[in-house]
């Protein structure tokens, strides 16, 4: 199994605790981001691809191209929070003001909280699904001068330091205590003078109310179907959604 | 009887030395045809003349631009950061062992000093997000420390100890006939320092300059962390930047196989190897020339 970053530390708890109700049972897993567990997909060297995205168009092509066929599971649901320092003016943003700061358009607080400084964005690589997920989600290309950091506890310790600092992770990592003391996680408003939404709020991800949430996917090889049936239904098990949703994911029933 | 089993030793030893000789020539060989190669389908594709005066670096966006000069620029400022710190640390402490401290002394620093280049460049790196950056940040009143300067130091710790050694090996192989005969006119030791032993042993000091410049270039994972890989063209010390190496790392893991995009990531791999290649060469020119003069 071979895929996101976001997934890796939750595919990890399920396996471990797969292990203790079925001990022949061996899965190896690893991280690298959504691109490079489909990348894997298709070269045959993963059975399962996780991904905090759906495929691209491209991919999607070359599945096919090379007579590839794959199933789809939705497991979990992620939200993205966007994170400030604890002394941060406002509590909440609107889209629109967000993603005029992600693209670079503003360049200084001034008329968002006062502070005549200029914007810090600490933002995932290119690589990162979560990367993709905002940008695609607000349909911009990021700033140049957004700083591009190696994983979530990057991001949240440069944010730690910087009062200028805006970053964004998986809410599964701050709720996990991730975050600590000194980060504060904005409510985001879809509309000017909206209701805001906080993605540790569960009965709005329920709801798919909050607006930087999505399904967290495994694409799985058709042919190893059979070889990892029992570890999905695993993850569909009581014990499983128990892991998932401890691990800071929400689980949205299917209907 | 015995000596044809000694012969055949002989002759199998030399078969087998012969082969992992050619062997590690066999693999350079491969990894330069390799990135010549890929090299190539991408000036198929771009001019040579964009690559290198554009000044954006942007492989994502729908008009792909393929700039190296952001990326150079941004590598060039690290490393000649790095070594404005580490080459008067590095000479000065390289003097201090060779000429003015004691053996005892010297025995406990030069393994401390070497042990240096075995930390971990991730280990560094961490360092530069957690301690080195909010540092920075607090005494230039910037609001964050993930810049240029934070990799320069860094880097400048990790080629300390290449440049210790080689300048403390030519400082000391330095005949003592030369410093004798500078105290015999006179000279204290310090004019003797400054004015024979670091003059006799220039060639032998460039190269360790130029070794620690090959280390600075080619590290990767410690700019990747501390330097804070924003893609905008580089304005100064206190600005963030993203190196060829960094760039490769992050975006390497990601892009699809055979686009322009891949063979980009190759064509700027190449140019890191070309001048990695030449500043090593130029060190060890000088290493041999060193060698030659102390052979006299």
């Amino acid at each position: 199994m071979k895929g996101s970053d976001t997934e890796v530390n939750l595919a990890v708890s399920l396996a471990e605790n797969f292990y203790k109700i079925q001990d022949d049972f061996s899965i190896a897993i690893t991280g690298g981001g959504s691109g490079l567990g489909i990348a894997s997909l298709l070269n045959r060297e993963a059975d399962i691809a996780n991904s905090s995205r759906p495929l691209n168009a491209d991919e999607d092509s070359m599945l096919k191209a090379r007579g590839i066929k794959i199933r789809t599971v939705v497991f979990a649901e992620d939200a993205t929070a966007f994170v400030v320092q604890k002394k941060f003016a406002i509590d909440s943003i609107d889209v629109e003001t967000l993603t005029k700061i992600l693209s670079g358009q503003i360049k200084t607080w001034k008329n968002i909280t006062g502070l005549d400084i200029p914007v810090n964005i600490y933002g995932r690589q290119s690589n990162s699904g979560t990367h993709s997920f905002v940008s695609k989600k607000l349909n911009v290309s990021f700033s140049r001068e957004a700083k591009e950091m190696n994983g979530n506890a990057q991001i949240l310790e440069g944010v730690r330091m910087d009062v200028s600092g805006i970053g964004y992770v998986g809410a599964g990592y701050i709720l996990q205590g991730g975050g600590g003391q000194d980060i504060k996680v904005l409510k985001i408003a879809e509309m000017p003078g909206g209701t805001a939404v906080s993605p540790l709020d569960e009965k709005a991800i329920l709801e798919r109310r909050y607006y930087f949430q999505r399904p967290l996917y495994q694409f799985i090889a058709a042919s190893s179907w059979n070889k990892v049936a029992a570890f999905i239904a695993f993850e569909k098990s009581l014990a499983g959604q128990k892991i998932i949703k401890a691990s800071g994911y929400y689980i949205i029933p299917e209907n | 009887m015995k000596l044809l089993v000694r012969e055949r030793m002989d002759n199998i030893s030399k078969l087998i030395f012969r082969t992992t000789g050619l062997l590690v020539i066999l693999i350079l060989g491969g990894i330069f045809i390799m990135l010549l190669w890929n090299t190539i389908a991408f000036f198929i594709k771009v001019k040579p003349f964009d690559f290198i005066t554009s000044t954006q670096w942007n492989p994502s966006s729908i008009t792909a631009t393929y700039g190296i000069l952001p990326l150079l620029v941004s590598t060039t400022l690290v490393t000649i950061g790095a070594m404005l710190i580490a080459i008067p640390l590095g000479i000065g402490t390289a003097a201090f062992l060779s000429d003015y401290a004691g053996k005892r002394l010297k025995n406990i620093l030069k393994p401390v000093i070497e042990m240096l280049a075995a930390v971990p460049s991730v280990a560094i790196g961490f360092l530069g997000i957690v301690v080195l950056g909010p540092g920075i940040a607090q005494l230039t009143g910037q609001s964050n420390g993930l810049n240029a300067l934070n990799g320069a130091i860094l880097l400048s710790i990790m080629s300390l100890p290449t440049i210790i050694t080689v300048t403390e090996d030519a400082l000391h192989g330095v005949p003592d006939t030369y410093r004798e005969a500078s105290y015999g006119v006179g000279a204290s030791k310090w004019q003797t320092l400054l004015k024979v032993t670091i003059p006799a042993a220039a060639p032998g000091i460039l190269a360790a300059v130029m070794l620690g410049v090959g280390r600075a270039i080619g590290e990767t994972m410690t700019v990747l962390m501390a330097t804070g890989n924003a893609s905008a063209f580089p304005k100064d010390f206190f600005h963030s930047v993203r190196t060829i190496t960094a760039t490769i790392a992050i975006e390497m893991g990601e892009v699809p196989y055979q686009t322009t995009h891949y063979y980009a990531l190759f064509a700027i791999a190449a140019v890191l190897f070309l001048i990695t290649l030449v500043v090593n060469l130029v060190g060890e020119h000088y290493v041999n020339k060193y060698r030659k003069y102390q052979a006299a």
